[in-house]
């Protein structure tokens, strides 16, 4: 079977513009996070990239931190008021983790390294997208909730309260950026994941890819009669 | 004791950098003239900042990013219709287990030579994280909402220029009464045992030194006269739990565990760029006989 042409629509523009908007405040926020990583020997100079950040550099990636955080913190709004009526529907579907995303998650690392084994039928999130959702999800509260105690709380709160944030920040930091790496490398490199990427892009989806990996959502679509099928990739005019 | 001339000579070793020096505060000889405070803002070309607190003989009512050291005063309960003036001479005690130093994630506080804690202002971002990390209020950092520029970390530095170059701190050489001491660590931990003997037998029975073991050893003593708590000053003070955590365990871990990930990444994309090959899937190419 080689690849038949025609594509299914996933999200829609605001959707789209949410997940970017999210998306590159969160990459600002992680890459001017990181000059707090930076400490090698804490009893030598500081070393590698280190001085680079440090001192007013460091000073103003950190003014940039926080505008990215501001940035980060409104950017549901542009899905909540874009598209509103997509909002209930599709946090439904990613807050319901039945069997078979379960099974999903045991499976699909192994078929999507050697592609033996048999993923069940998923909706129009699997598993994994869920499970991704959840750390991003909880990880929004408790990035901003810590960061804004660091922000407007020091001299205020008490010195456990302050010590608990900055542990909080960085735990939500870990668990974030090992999802966004996995996410990056699902959606934009691995061969055969990386066809869901136009989704993001214009909202469209290769048909024949949608019906290996959410052939739930799209039996479903069909079903009611409000798939958006068309004829052509994902990539065409129609935007 | 008087004056003793023994800590106006001593010098550390300049060879030597491993050696811990000390500074000992004798409070039952400071007289509060503030000579130590003027003293080290003086030397550190720190400006100068008028907050007297009220209904207070304190110059400033805390120490900050540009006040370095301060004499604190505690008045007690009288006693026979009299009361005492207790002060403690507050400033960075360079911790040998610092939280600043756990806490700042720029390397710009660090263990120095001495014993010393430094603060490289270079390096310093204004986190303000060493703030709340240090159990005795001793260092701070500007508050301003986005002038952030000018935020940078201020504390103590036991004028490691002056030590360094074979002087005395600014502020032990401006002492009229000689109170403060400065000198190697382990003799002025004797010294002060032996004058805390003295002011028991003085009639001082509360008398105690502070410091040898705080936060795994101080580098500023106290000979006080009553409990730390008297002076303001925290009883068994320690390292927070969540931020060593934070710093050995969280951070490492962390680091490593997205490094392993990384790896993961790399091998999953060996194997997978021949099983999909073309982007497509067994299902799609009908490799998968079980399908
Ligand atoms: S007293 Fe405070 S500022 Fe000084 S070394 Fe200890 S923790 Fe750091
Ligand atoms: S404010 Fe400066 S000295 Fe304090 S923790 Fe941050 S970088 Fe380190």
């Amino acid at each position: 079977m080689a690849r038949a042409r025609g594509s299914i629509k996933k999200f829609s523009r605001a959707q789209v513009l949410f997940h970017w908007f999210y998306g590159s405040a969160w990459i600002v926020l992680a890459l001017t996070g990181l000059t707090f990583m930076w400490r090698g020997d804490p009893t030598g100079p500081a070393v590698g990239l280190g001085p680079l950040l440090q001192g007013s550099v460091g000073q103003t990636l950190r003014l940039v931190h926080r505008i990215a955080a501001v940035g980060l913190m409104a950017s549901p709004l542009v899905w909540l008021l874009g598209d509103p009526k997509s909002v209930w529907p599709d946090l439904k579907e990613l807050f319901a983790f039945g069997r078979n995303d379960l099974k999903y998650m045991l499976i699909a690392p192994l078929y999507y390294t050697t592609g033996r084994g048999q993923l069940p039928p998923q909706g129009k999130f699997n598993g994994g997208h869920k499970v991704n959702f959840y750390v991003v999800f909880i990880t929004f509260f408790t990035f901003a909730g810590s960061g804004l105690v660091m922000w407007f709380g020091r001299g205020s709160v008490s010195d456990a309260a302050f010590h608990t944030a900055q542990f909080v920040h960085s735990l939500s930091f870990f668990l974030g950026s090992g999802l966004f790496l996995l996410h990056v490398y699902l959606t934009a490199v691995h061969p055969f994941t990386r066809r869901s990427l136009s989704a993001m892009v214009n909202g469209w989806m290769e048909l024949q890819y949608a019906r290996l990996d959410h052939a739930e959502w799209v039996e479903r679509e069909i079903r009611r009669g409000t798939a958006q099928i068309r004829d052509g990739g994902p990539a065409a005019e129609a935007r | 004791m008087g004056r003793a001339a023994t800590w106006e000579s001593w010098r550390p070793d300049p060879t030597n950098p491993r050696q811990h020096v000390a500074m000992l505060v004798d409070t039952s000889e400071c007289i509060g003239c503030k000579g130590c405070e003027v003293a080290c803002k003086q030397w550190n070309q720190n400006e100068a900042r008028i907050s007297q607190e009220p209904g207070t003989y304190q110059s400033h009512p805390a120490l900050d990013a540009e006040t370095w050291t301060v004499i604190k005063f505690f008045e007690t309960d009288a006693e026979n219709g009299m009361s005492m003036w207790l002060m403690q001479k507050h400033n960075c005690m360079h911790c040998t287990e610092a939280g600043c130093v756990t806490a700042c994630p720029t390397d710009a506080l660090q263990y120095g030579d001495y014993g010393v804690v430094t603060l490289d202002q270079e390096a310093c971002i204004g986190c303000g994280y060493c703030e709340p990390a240090c159990p005795f209020d001793a260092i701070h950092v500007d508050q301003t909402v986005w002038g952030q520029k000018a935020q940078k970390a201020g504390k103590c530095t036991l004028c490691y220029d002056r030590i360094a170059n074979g002087m005395q701190p600014a502020c032990v050489s401006t002492c009229p009464t000689d109170c403060i001491k400065f000198g190697d660590r382990d003799a002025l931990i004797a010294w002060g045992r032996e004058r805390v003997e003295q002011l028991k037998a003085m009639g001082y029975p509360n008398a105690n030194l502070y410091g040898v073991d705080e936060m795994g050893g101080l580098h500023e003593l106290y000979v006080l006269l009553e409990p730390p708590e008297a002076y303001g000053l925290p009883v068994n003070p320690s390292l927070s739990k969540t931020l060593t955590l934070w710093k050995y365990v969280l951070q490492p871990v962390g680091k490593a565990l997205l490094g392993a990930g990384l790896f993961g990444l790399v091998l999953n994309w060996l194997a997978a760029r021949r099983t999909f090959k073309g982007g497509l899937s067994p299902h799609e190419t009908g490799a998968a006989m079980h399908d």
